[in-house]
């Protein structure tokens, strides 16, 4: 949504305060801006569009109902992604991961159909590569890669130290540059 | 021979995940720095671990649904409207609505009532006036026709 360039746009904490004091509105453009972020976070995690999105959905409600105990000791992102990462760890106790088809991909090269395949089973061969990986680990990965995030944010995301963090990203990237590196022995990739 | 303030290529290695990702102070920074400077092996290593996230970058995920917006709030407005603080903000908005009406039919009532009271008041005292201007006629008539 583009915004209206006589109208000063409001940072997070301000959207939280507002929130916080039972403006729905500032609630709704804090669940517009993040929205985004947060299923995609989820997606990479599960690997499924609408777990992704019920989990998003379930997050941002939880947000809402638990916003008079946020503080701001972090910032309201990493505070609701931290929802988002307990939904996500709770979930693997009820059900296994699914597989679908790859959404993301878009129609085919008709001028390159075998660049585009190749491009296809290597991105595939990525996200296999990044299903693997335990969960803490996965989540680590996905933060610092996709989200851009300092050690320190995912460390307040997903409750661990900075230095576990460290380490989770260490080991993360090891045995995603071995999978990797299987494949392309395989010839795969 | 590595020297005490020099690190091993093992070293350099287990730290190389920070020293990309910009999470290192600035001494081991530099330290890191100069032993890739003399290390083609860990050169190497570093452009392959690049090259291996670069391949991580590339994979994107499916757009977010249009509505999922609407349905966190839909959401949100239906749980607002159940829960005790919802239902109590609703008898809150309900009571000061009734406050008002109130107030407004109070107004109109009295207001009434005091306009009425007050034409009361008006056309007693202006009976009492011509009661009084009769019988002061009536004395005075009385006096002028030497009568008692």
């Amino acid at each position: 949504m583009l915004s209206d360039p006589g109208v000063p746009v409001s940072d997070d904490a301000d959207l939280v305060r507002r929130a916080q004091a039972g403006d729905l509105g500032a609630f709704e453009e804090l669940v517009r801006r993040h929205q985004r972020g947060l299923f995609s976070y989820l997606y990479r995690m599960c690997r499924n569009t609408s777990d992704a999105e019920e989990m998003a959905q379930a997050a941002m409600v939880k947000a809402w109902e638990k916003l008079g105990s946020f503080r701001g000791a972090s910032s309201f992102k990493t505070w609701l992604y931290r929802i988002g990462t307990n939904l996500c760890f709770n979930l693997r106790t009820r059900r296994k991961p699914t597989e679908e088809l790859d959404e993301t991909m878009g129609a085919p090269d008709a001028e390159r159909p075998e660049a585009a395949f190749r491009q296809k089973v290597r991105e595939e061969r990525v996200r296999a590569a990044l299903a693997c990986l335990p969960e803490d680990q996965r989540a680590a990965l996905v933060l610092s890669v996709y989200q851009d995030m300092s050690y320190k944010e995912i460390a307040e995301t997903i409750g661990k130290t900075v230095r576990a963090v460290d380490s989770l990203l260490f080991r993360a990237k090891s045995n995603v540059r071995k999978a990797l590196a299987e494949d392309r022995a395989k010839g795969v990739i | 021979m590595v020297s005490k303030t020099s690190m091993n290529c093992g070293q350099v290695r287990r730290l190389l995940p920070p020293f990309l990702d910009e999470e290192l102070s600035g001494g081991m920074r530099q330290k890191i720095a100069s032993h890739l400077a003399s290390c083609p092996t860990c050169r190497t290593e570093v452009e392959a671990l690049k090259a291996d996230m670069g391949l991580l970058e590339q994979v994107g995920t499916p757009e977010v649904s249009p509505f999922l917006v609407t349905r966190v709030m839909a959401e949100i407005r239906q749980r607002e409207n159940r829960s005790p603080q919802g239902f109590a903000r609703l008898v809150r908005g309900l009571a000061a609505a009734l406050v008002v009406a109130v107030s407004i039919g109070a107004g109109v009532f009295f207001g009434s009532g005091l306009a009425q009271a007050s034409s009361t008041v008006a056309a007693n005292s202006i009976e009492a006036e011509v009661s009084y201007v009769e019988s002061s006629a009536a004395d005075m008539y009385r006096l002028m026709s030497g009568g008692d």
